[in-house]
């Protein structure tokens, strides 16, 4: 069947095709989610199918779209803190940095030495830890599920270390203006040091696991390929963007926190196809763990790790923070007005965009490429629906 | 089940027949119990753990669960991992119904049990999976831990133990005491064991009051002692980039092509205490990490955005967000551009009016003002302009896909208002 008409099709579809074309006369149309392994979530794609060749996608969202901008207007901003856990809650542990830096703009507070440093290195233990579900579910979703045990063995180890500092697994809940909720345990630097000893040494396997299997090189070369201007005009942020080959990283362009003091690369790859976003991903552990031996050398044993305790009350005013999350740009904007709770607080996940994108990515694929394009953007749902 | 629930009728009254219910019992339970086929459904966080659950540290096979099913035609158990949502709801039915029977529901995490973090001012979650479908076995935990996922699934493997093909709701079958007796005979034991309880609990509390006379509660963790902590100043903005444009010059050339731009909040007349412009002042504080929002005319927005995009010296490539703000007479339209090459940011701020022209009651369902799209500068304003339409009724003119994103199409009002209402919202005690 064919269409010549807009109206004739499901909301969202726009391709229009030549009704007498030999070529598309095999059309119809797929449903993938809400409950699907490979859309990482509550996510539904409505695929339009010319035989086994993707016409057109167009992704619904909304199915755990769970009202927190709206509920953020009835909490107190520090209730607000473990919302962001519940969003993108792979690295919850950076959420939370996004949201109290905002917080500490409006409150014209800083943060001491210590606290810097505490926050980036488990920001980079988020970022290690959410780099490891990502290769575990890549090498899944492409039909390994071998991978999915070598992903979470190591991402056990980081969160040992997080349980330990924050007492919660998952949901961190740690950072405050001005600090942290505690100081780090003594363990903390030895942990670190003996998981990034572990580390080295596994990473090495890793690479040789997947990097260069035949199979996975095989499936992802070459597919679903996302070009600089593309990138760019989506808004797609992070290691989709960097793999484009466009330079840019939140922690290199504003540096937050103490990144400007620390010596690291930003991965890059130009060719913005599935090996390309894995490579990049794969890269940043390494750089992730070079900050966090940097961090070890610098790490203050002395000093205080927060700044005095102030009621959490924001002088009116709009604040906007951002930062570099392991899925790309996180960005918090607070509108606050007199009274200690927000007006209005939003958020900019980084996932939104690249399903965005995705349209625009997988047009002539197979759907078992689709499945491999989705598992490299590495969205996490509830971000984008909040 | 078919012919086996006869079974009990048929065998029970023959002499030795309760045996052979009870054996053939024995075994279904026992195989059953053991190989409960979890279906692969996750919306948020708990889906996590649960897969944490079947790696290699946790390890699930340990209880013969590790075979998750992608379909529900293949699975017993039904894990709710992750927040239920109004919309995600019927999906969920649909799941539990296409699941063969026996078949069992485990809700996982404090949002399935009662809506959890999400129960006050919420318009979107469903408070709890017993709303919706059977539960067996609830585990608490926001995320349960692997080990509290385990508990649960022992728990309901205990259930499956004792579960028979008798028919349970029968009164007096198979015993000869019914079945209100029985019930009121385990409520006069569980009595006299709370009072035993209580009993020896006073007469320890008693008992060590005696042996410690000097106690008092003082229990401090060795991590909440109060310290004492120095007040730290903001660090300074880093030093612009080489191209990059001060906050000041940004607003200075957008105001020179465009004269109603102004500062959001600042009154352009006003002086602060010592006599200089706090508009000046204001600018040279803003920096591209903290930026101010130039507050713009409806009718100038698609040209000065068009402006910051194509002019050499801003090259503003990348939208950030578009997004709003409800106040009672007007909305904020914010849109967040940067320039990826260069690295400054330009906010915009448009004020909307309200459509006074709209009646009272049409208010809260009708879109009540109607700016210009920028999709076609942006295509990454696709989704964020579905995203403002959808949860402020703000109407963009020259959108080509302009539908309601997170909520059903039939959803009424636009929840992000101040003034939404919804019938299932649960005010917030103070």
């Amino acid at each position: 069947m064919s269409y010549n008409n807009i109206a004739q099709l499901p909301p969202g579809f726009k391709i229009i095709r030549d009704e007498n074309s030999e070529a598309y006369s095999d059309e119809f149309f797929v449903n993938m989610g809400p409950q699907h392994p490979s859309t990482h979530g509550a996510l539904r794609l409505a695929i339009r199918m010319d035989g086994e060749t993707i016409v057109e996608l167009v992704p619904h969202h909304g199915y755990i779209h769970r009202g927190m901008e709206k509920q953020a207007e009835s909490m107190s901003y520090l209730q607000y803190i473990p919302m962001s856990d519940r969003q993108d809650y792979l690295t919850a542990i950076q959420n939370n940095l996004g949201v109290v830096l905002a917080y500490e703009k409006g409150m014209n507070i800083g943060v001491p030495e210590k606290a810097e440093y505490i926050r980036v290195m488990l920001s980079e233990l988020g970022r290690i830890a959410s780099h490891l579900v990502f290769f575990g579910c890549f090498g899944g979703d492409l039909g390994g599920q071998t991978c999915l045990l070598f992903g979470f063995k190591e991402r056990e180890m980081v969160h040992d270390i997080l349980e330990e500092v924050t007492g919660s697994r998952l949901t961190t809940n740690f950072f405050r203006p001005g600090g942290s909720r505690f100081d780090v345990p003594d363990t903390f630097i030895p942990r670190v040091k003996a998981f990034l000893t572990h580390m080295e040494s596994t990473m090495k396997d890793y690479e040789r696991f997947l990097s260069k299997n035949v199979i996975v090189r095989e499936r992802s070369i070459g597919i679903g390929i996302l070009t600089k201007e593309d990138a760019i005009a989506y808004g797609c942020s992070g290691p989709v963007l960097r793999a484009s080959g466009v330079n840019f990283d939140v922690r290199r362009n504003n540096p937050y926190s103490i990144y400007s003091q620390l010596e690291f690369d930003v991965p890059l790859a130009y060719n913005g196809d599935c090996y390309d976003r894995y490579n990049v991903r794969i890269a940043e552990i390494h750089e992730s763990m070079k900050i966090l031996r940097q961090c070890i050398e610098k790490f203050p044993a002395e000093g205080p790790w927060r700044s005095k305790e102030k009621p959490v009350k924001l002088n009116p005013g709009r604040y906007y923070s951002e930062i570099e999350t392991a899925k790309g740009l996180y960005g918090t904007y607070v509108v606050a007005s007199s009274g200690d709770k927000p007006y209005r607080i939003h958020t900019r996940g980084p996932s939104f965009p690249h399903i965005g994108a995705l349209n625009k990515m997988v047009q002539g694929l197979t759907v078992s490429d689709l499945v491999t394009v989705m598992a490299t953007l590495d969205p996490v749902i509830p971000e984008i629906d909040r | 089940m078919g012919i086996i629930n006869f079974a009990p009728k048929i065998l029970d009254p023959i002499p030795g027949g309760k045996y052979v219910v009870n054996a053939v019992d024995y075994v279904v339970n026992w195989a059953r119990a053991n190989s409960i086929w979890p279906l692969t459904y996750g919306t948020s966080c708990c889906a996590i753990e649960m897969m944490s659950s079947s790696m290699a540290r946790y390890d699930i096979a340990r209880f013969g669960s590790e075979v998750f099913r992608a379909s529900p035609r293949q699975a017993d158990l039904f894990i709710l991992a992750g927040t239920i949502t109004r919309r995600m709801a019927p999906a969920i039915q649909m799941l539990w119904e296409q699941m063969p029977g026996p078949k069992y529901v485990l809700a996982m995490g404090a949002c399935t049990i009662s809506g959890g973090p999400f129960i006050y001012d919420n318009y979107a979650v469903v408070r709890g999976a017993q709303n919706i479908l059977p539960v067996d076995v609830f585990v608490p935990g926001c995320p349960p831990r692997p080990e509290a996922l385990f508990h649960g699934l022992l728990t309901l493997r205990d259930k499956i133990l004792h579960e028979t093909c008798r028919n349970p709701w029968e009164e007096g079958y198979p015993e000869d005491v019914s079945r209100k007796d029985r019930y009121r005979e385990a409520a006069k034991t569980w009595a006299e064991l709370e009072k035993i309880k209580d009993e020896e609990m006073a007469e320890a509390r008693e008992k060590f009051k005696a042996e410690n006379p000097d106690y008092k509660s003082a229990f401090k963790p060795a991590r909440m002692v109060k310290e004492t902590f120095p007040e730290v100043g903001r660090p300074e903005a880093a030093v612009p980039a080489t191209g990059e444009l001060s906050q000041a010059e940004i607003f200075n050339r957008i105001k020179e092509k465009f004269p109603s731009a102004s500062v959001q909040g600042i009154d352009p007349e006003a002086k602060t205490e010592d006599g200089q412009s706090l508009l000046e002042n204001t600018l040279a504080k803003a920096s591209s990490d903290s930026p101010v929002e130039i507050t713009l005319d409806v009718k100038d927005y698609l040209a000065a955005t068009k402006f910051v995009k194509e002019d050499p010296a801003f090259k503003m490539d990348y939208l950030i967000d578009v997004t709003a703000i409800d106040y009672p007479d007007h909305f904020e339209l914010i849109t967040q551009l940067r320039s990826l090459e260069l690295g400054h940011k330009v906010f915009f701020c448009i004020p909307l009016k309200k459509d006074e022209s709209v009646p009272e009651e049409k208010r809260s369902t009708s879109l009540l003002a109607t700016v210009p799209s920028i999709t076609g500068l942006y295509p990454a304003a696709n989704i964020k302009e579905r995203e403002v339409y959808d949860m402020f009724g703000i109407d963009f003119t020259g959108h080509n896909d302009l539908r309601r994103i997170f909520l059903d199409k039939d959803f009424v009002g636009y929840p992000l208002r101040k003034d939404f209402t919804h019938p299932d919202m649960i005010k917030r005690p103070v």
